[in-house]
């Protein structure tokens, strides 16, 4: 009662500061300029950079951490919800007839942002979103918010023990940094065993991989100072929940970088590191619930939404045509899946965005409801790309409330904040002038009735065959899952399958070309080519005759709807100064 | 085992060494509780110059190993370990006993430039769990008949009897472990039964009756021949164990010399005995010798209730052996023994040239196959029935193989697949090789299949099989 008081008398505080900040807006910004150049400094040497901006995040869907923090911190803060409220505000420092126009402008995007921003809020908050345990005002239906907590579950119970998967971090020290369910106080011990395993095993000079019984398998993995640890009852290969913990490391990794893990662990062997993950457990949550339930982690391959090639061309003209210095990818994203990215050319010529680390970008946007709030600036370490530097990504939904496709722009930059937001607003006047959010929200995923094959229920297909020498983002395509896998349960059963038929094909002592498996309620077949790699589940009495040619017919099918189902041609942009840019802005 | 593949011009080579035994133990953690008590806790460790605070520290980690795994699950705790360099095997066979078996992982050591030592690449995905896990098992089942439980042991004589009966027995036991030819039949554990007619098969039956009607201290019975069974009395589980001392251990114990030329010194002296080629191959080897010993070896069966201890005669004419145990508390002397080979000798060896005299007519019915057409494994879990034509004849229990060993191994990675459901399934695959491999299971029966048609296609591959279950199975229905 009296946390649900506090709560709603940060609510009310928030509301009464409403109306006093827009009209001195000039003034304010005035003020603020040097506090924000020492934040920023200060930002820039302490490893707790990540932490700050992370909990800026945060802190625009929980306003209870406000009171909690030190003063520093409120300043810092407090430098950031401004600046996300006039993103024109350096702007109009110069004080030129024409940013004065700009100001206008400006002063009507302050609004509208505002107003956007407790629109989503309260939408938010009628869907059972937002802040924890909070009853708000603006909630007008009793209705439970969020998912319950894992946190606090009690780790002696037969409950704790029949998770399907449990995960665990730890560093060198023994200590305790993530646990999927359970509080990681509660299982300070048992992680001390992991713990106490790796480093005997290790004394022997010997590194420990896995350890079996009847219904699980351990896997233990070392990365740097870090230990991650899966327990798992789900018929998994080793080596599939070994990558699985990669991602959790590398998630890790997104927010921190590696250099920066290594760094912290020289320094001080038992350091803590709850301390800078703090808040980011939902973060490593939602990403091991994806892997479960998404087989673009197993496949290692992007999903994308079919689109028909001509809207696809469109949207990524948009994206070619809004461009600023340090911006190396344009990205477009539709209810979680891929619509376009664009790349800037030297990025290509040297390396090129993975599927892993699109997995962690778009796990870290569908993890945290305070991407939906607003416009976020946020840094972001990509590892496979480069574990030791982060990019700094502008990340904002395009269709609130709805928030189903999400618009975001990767820099190196990290002043470039009011750039790339520029960039946003042509890419957004672009798509309003086309109408093309509209177009967007009719495509979606496909059924597999229209392949026209009876006994097909479902397929993942993953094409290697790249008309270009480019070497392109991996992707697959996939039906939606229909009867009899409607149930969560039965979808989970069909992905567990394929998971058997992966970790078969793709052994690492023994790999395979084909796999044709008769069950008990359905057929499987799993084949790997050099040109693709297929995974379909038929109806468990279809002959090995039909289901030939039905895997003729679908091959066949998916080379007709390529140009629909993959993205065949990225487009690339160059962020290089040209003569005819500084034209423009002469002119300008 | 040393296999070297030439792999430079130069001479230098990759060695490649195949799975091997690096340690075994057995320990219960009931006899040493508290702390600096460890050692008591050891009822055995190979090899035996490990220095003592070495096993004390690898028994500790098999008992945290057990005890983390019973965090997430108390009823099932760890049944191995896989590290970079070997894989340790648990079995828990008696409340409280463990047994662990260390296998080193098979290496790649490659040569390096300048005299630099080779760099060793541990193949650590090449051991299959179920495979070494079955070994393991079997090493007490093995115990078990010749012994009976740990238990019983410690009950009879404390923690010193168990311990001397555990020396004695593995010191030997383990070195006639070849762990680099354990496959998938060692998770079988089945028995070869040889084909026979109505007729001949009655011949036997009557045989067994009448020896057992004579000598009544007879109290169970099994007829071999060609190491292959045809008669057992025994217990599936008790046949199974006896059956692989039998075809492993005995038997080519005593083939070789009976390969041997007539003349060879090696031959038992048979000059005494015109009648008949009848002999014991347990108990005393020359009847006529007055310094014969009558002292068989000891088996338990029945070890879940009754426990029965009893001798174990084995008795051998030409290709027939017969096995017959009588209760331990009887005392066998010459008199028994005479009476035994004088009844047992003649029939048997009647019997032995009947049943290759039929075997023979079989085989000109059918036609001589030199070399199989098919290859494949099929084993029968109701009666533990086993057929391979993949494996080639034992020869001192090393067992060999007429196909590459990564298709052995894919013949296990579906077995394991099989043992996961109850319903029937069948999986085909096609190897990297382009080799085919068909696995089949229906109603407690597993068939494999090995097929070496590159060209062909899925459908041409169901019918090779359909083909060969038509010849080989014809009175098995398969899941198709």
């Amino acid at each position: 009662m009296d946390h649900n008081g506090q709560e709603s008398g940060n609510m009310e505080e928030v509301k009464i500061c409403d109306p006093s900040i827009l009209p001195q807006c000039p003034d304010h910004t005035d003020t603020d300029v040097p506090s924000e150049n020492h934040c920023v400094n200060e930002d820039h040497r302490t490893p707790s950079d990540p932490e700050g901006l992370l909990e800026s995040a945060d802190h625009s869907s929980e306003q209870d951490v406000l009171p909690q923090e030190p003063s520093t911190e409120m300043q810092k803060l407090h430098v950031e919800d401004d600046r996300s409220l006039c993103p024109g505000g350096s702007e109009t420092d110069s004080g030129k007839a024409s940013q004065d126009s700009a100001l206008v402008d400006n002063s009507n995007d302050d609004s509208g942002e505002f107003v956007v921003t407790v629109l989503a809020r309260g939408k938010m908050e009628e869907q059972g979103m937002g802040m924890k345990g909070a009853s708000s005002p603006l909630s007008e239906t009793g209705t439970p918010l969020g998912p319950p907590s894992h946190r606090n579950e009690d780790v002696t119970a037969d409950s704790w023990r029949q998770h399907r998967k449990h995960v665990f971090v730890l560093s060198e020290a023994g200590k305790p940094i993530y646990s999927r369910y359970g509080s990681e106080e509660a299982l300070s011990s048992t992680m001390g065993v992991m713990m106490a395993l790796v480093s005997f095993v290790q004394s022997g000079d010997n590194i420990i991989r896995s350890v079996y019984s009847d219904e699980h398998t351990v896997v233990f993995m070392q990365r740097g100072p870090l230990v991650l640890v899966s327990v798992s009852c789900s018929r998994q290969s080793e080596q599939q929940l070994r990558n699985e913990l990669v991602y959790v490391y590398n998630q890790i990794v997104s927010m921190l970088t590696q250099a920066s893990i290594t760094r912290i662990f020289e320094h001080k062997k038992n350091y803590d590191l709850r301390r800078l993950l703090a808040g980011s457990e939902k973060i490593l949550d939602g990403l091991l619930n994806l892997v479960d339930s998404d087989p673009s982690f197993l496949l290692c391959a992007v999903h994308c939404l079919p689109l028909a090639s001509s809207l696809r061309d469109s949207l990524s003209q948009i994206l070619q045509k809004a461009i600023t210095p340090n911006l190396v990818f344009s990205i477009l994203i539709a209810k979680n899946q891929l619509l376009t990215i664009v790349q800037e050319k030297m990025v290509i010529d040297d390396a090129r965005l993975e599927p892993a680390d699109l997995h962690l970008l778009l796990n870290l946007i569908g993890a945290s409801s305070a991407f939906q709030a607003g416009e976020i600036w946020t840094p972001i370490c990509l590892p496979s790309f480069n574990p030791d530097c982060y990019f700094y990504a502008y990340i904002s939904y395009l269709d609130p409330p709805e928030c189903t496709v999400c618009l975001v722009l990767l820099s190196t930059d990290k002043e470039a904040f009011y750039s790339v937001a520029e960039c946003k607003r042509k890419i957004e006047e672009a798509m309003q002038t086309q109408n093309a959010l509209k177009s967007i929200a009719k495509a979606q995923s496909y059924s597999v009735s229209q392949v026209g094959v009876s006994d097909l229920r479902h397929f993942m297909y993953k094409p290697f065959d790249v008309p270009d020498n480019h070497r392109q983002l991996t992707q697959f395509t996939s039906p939606e899952m229909e009867a009899p896998y409607s149930s969560e349960e039965e979808r989970m059963r069909l992905l567990d399958l394929y998971r058997d038929l992966h970790g078969r094909i793709h052994s690492a002592s023994r790999p395979l070309k084909l796999i044709y498996h008769v069950a008990e309620r359905e057929t499987l077949l799993a084949w790997v080519t050099s040109k693709f790699e297929l995974y379909t589940c038929f109806s468990p009495l279809v002959t090995k005759t039909c289901a030939i040619n039905a895997i003729t017919k679908l091959l066949r099918w998916i080379k007709k709807e390529e140009e629909r189902l993959f993205i065949r041609y990225p487009p690339k942009y160059s962020t290089t100064p040209n003569p005819s840019r500084s034209s423009k802005t002469d002119a300008h | 085992m040393l296999m070297i593949s030439p792999r430079m011009a130069s001479g230098m080579q990759e060695k490649q060494y195949t799975p091997s035994l690096l340690s075994f133990f057995i320990y219960n953690p009931k006899f040493g509780p508290r702390e600096g008590e460890e050692e008591k806790k050891i009822l055995f460790y190979h090899p035996i110059e490990i220095e003592k605070n070495e096993k004390i520290r690898n028994v500790g980690l098999c008992e945290a190993i057990v005890q983390f795994t019973r965090t997430f699950c108390p009823t099932k705790p760890a049944k191995s370990l896989h590290t970079q360099k070997n894989r340790q095997f648990f079995h828990e066979p008696e409340e409280n006993y463990w047994m662990v078996m260390v296998v080193r992982n098979p290496m790649v050591e490659k040569p390096n430039k300048d005299g630099k030592p080779p760099t060793v690449e541990y193949q650590e995905e090449e051991i299959i769990d179920s495979v070494y896990g079955s070994v393991l098992q079997q090493c007490y089942s093995m115990y078990k008949l010749f012994n009976g439980t740990f238990s019983r042991a410690f009950e009879a004589g404390g923690v010193e009897l168990l311990t001397q009966k555990l020396e004695k027995f593995f010191y030997r036991y383990l070195q006639t472990l070849h762990l680099q030819s354990c496959d998938l039949l060692d998770v079988f554990g089945g028995i070869s039964f040889f084909p026979l007619d109505k007729m001949t098969y009655l011949k036997i039956q009557s045989f067994v009756n009448r020896v057992e009607e004579s000598l009544s201290l007879v109290k169970y019975t099994a007829f071999l021949y060609n190491d292959q069974l045809i008669w057992s009395g025994l217990e599936q589980d008790d046949m199974r164990i006896l059956y692989k001392y039998l075809t492993t251990s005995l038997f080519p114990r005593h083939t070789e010399p009976e390969l041997a030329g007539r003349d060879s010194p090696l031959r038992p002296e048979v000059a005494g005995n015109l009648l008949h080629y009848g002999r014991f191959l347990t108990g005393p080897a020359n009847l006529k010798d007055p310094e014969a010993k009558f002292r068989f070896p000891r088996i338990f069966v029945n070890t879940e209730d009754s426990c029965e201890e009893l001798h174990l005669i084995v008795y051998k004419a030409m290709s027939a052996a017969v096995c017959f145990m009588i209760n331990a508390s009887v005392d066998l002397n010459r008199e028994f023994c005479e009476k035994l080979d004088s009844l047992v000798g003649p029939q048997l060896t009647l019997l032995a040239s009947d049943i290759c005299e039929q075997y023979n007519i079989n085989r000109r019915i059918s036609g001589p196959e030199k070399e199989p057409q098919f290859k494949f494994i099929y084993f029968n879990h109701m009666n533990l029935a086993e057929k391979s034509t993949i494996h080639m004849r034992k020869m001192a229990s090393v067992s060999l193989t007429s196909v590459h060993p990564d298709l052995m191994k894919i013949l296990g990675d579906i077995n394991c697949d099989f043992a996961r459901v109850d319903e029937d399934e069948e999986i085909i695959v096609k190897a990297m090789t382009d080799y085919w491999v068909v696995g089949k299971k229906s109603d407690q029966r597993e068939l494999y299949v090995i097929l070496n048609q590159k060209n062909a296609n899925l459908i041409e591959v169901n019918e090779e099989v359909k083909r060969l279950c038509a010849t080989q199975f014809n009175n098995i229905f398969f899941l198709d």
